[in-house]
């Protein structure tokens, strides 16, 4: 086996257990917001985008195994909340939705853009297609509840924990030389972004996108922009 | 990478899907706005929050 079907396997496996816990997030996220929006049009979306996500893990898991690395997943696994235990129950929600959609799933969304940019083997693209028209709405529902919220409740308070979304998001090897096996053409055809693409994907999106949504709805990005700059080495 | 459009697609789009009965959430919440959020929110605690991996 090849060291890009070895390295997209393993990416292909670790986006199934992704897929898998956004279902679950998305699932007790939904009867939460619902619990203090009843008017939102976002439980709804995250029901949706809960059924999506099995969908997901389900492609990812079937790429993953044609690549040599079948994975198991937990059907009963279970997932803990990520926000800090000071929060009340709406910040909480709020920090979680913020962490998941607005970050990650524009992460994700921004992935998706670049791999379906180039070429991939064909059952690769189709999956990529599948996921990319669903993450676009995963990603929205995110920035609408944050609007939403910064309406009708406080969310400025977000903005000293965005380093610790951050720093929870990324991989510990993104900053880091790539392996000296990288196979940068394969791995793109296997639907995996080489290292250094990863990585000016990530900073550019986090700059160029979330930051300023982030700031357009009232959080302070600053401490987020500090973050990034010390971890990439900028600082 | 065209980050303009993705920031319209994703996050204005996202605004605009969020608006959908703002103004009566708005005004539901009115007092909500008024409540400060706790000046050690995210600090006093142990846990400092995560993230979420994804792609």
């Amino acid at each position: 086996m090849t060291s890009a079907r070895r390295a997209a396997g393993e990416a292909w496996a670790f986006r199934a257990r992704v897929e898998q816990e956004a279902a679950l997030r998305f699932d007790r996220l939904a009867t939460v917001v619902a619990g203090f929006d009843p008017g939102s049009p976002v439980p709804a979306m995250m029901r949706r985008a809960a059924d999506d996500e099995r969908r997901h893990t389900e492609l990812c898991a079937r790429l993953a195994h044609g690549l040599g690395n079948p994975v198991a997943l937990d059907p009963g696994a279970e997932l803990a909340s990520i926000a800090p235990h000071s929060l009340d129950a709406r910040q909480a929600a709020l920090y979680e939705v913020v962490a998941a959609c607005c970050i990650t799933e524009t992460e994700s969304m921004a992935t998706l853009t670049t791999l379906l940019a180039g070429e991939q083997e064909p059952e690769v693209r189709e999956v990529l297609h599948s996921i990319s028209k669903d993450e676009v709405v995963h990603s929205r529902m995110g920035w609408a509840h944050l609007s939403r919220e910064s309406v009708a409740a406080e969310v400025a308070f977000l903005g000293p924990l965005i380093p610790g979304m951050l720093a929870g998001t990324i991989d510990e090897g993104l900053f880091g030389p790539p392996p000296p096996d990288e196979d940068p053409e394969a791995l793109l055809r296997l639907g995996v972004l080489p290292l250094a693409k990863k990585r000016e994907v990530f900073l550019g999106t986090l700059e160029q996108v979330v930051f300023p949504g982030l700031e357009r709805f009232g959080v302070d990005p600053e401490s987020g922009r500090r973050w990034l700059a010390h971890a990439a080495g900028l600082s | 990478m065209q980050f303009k459009k993705l920031f319209q697609v994703l996050v204005l789009g996202g605004a605009m899907a969020g608006a959908v009965a703002a103004t009566a959430c708005s005004q539901a919440n009115a007092q909500d706005k008024a409540k400060k959020p706790p000046a050690d929110a995210g600090t006093k605690d142990s846990s400092a929050g995560g993230g979420v991996k994804g792609w």
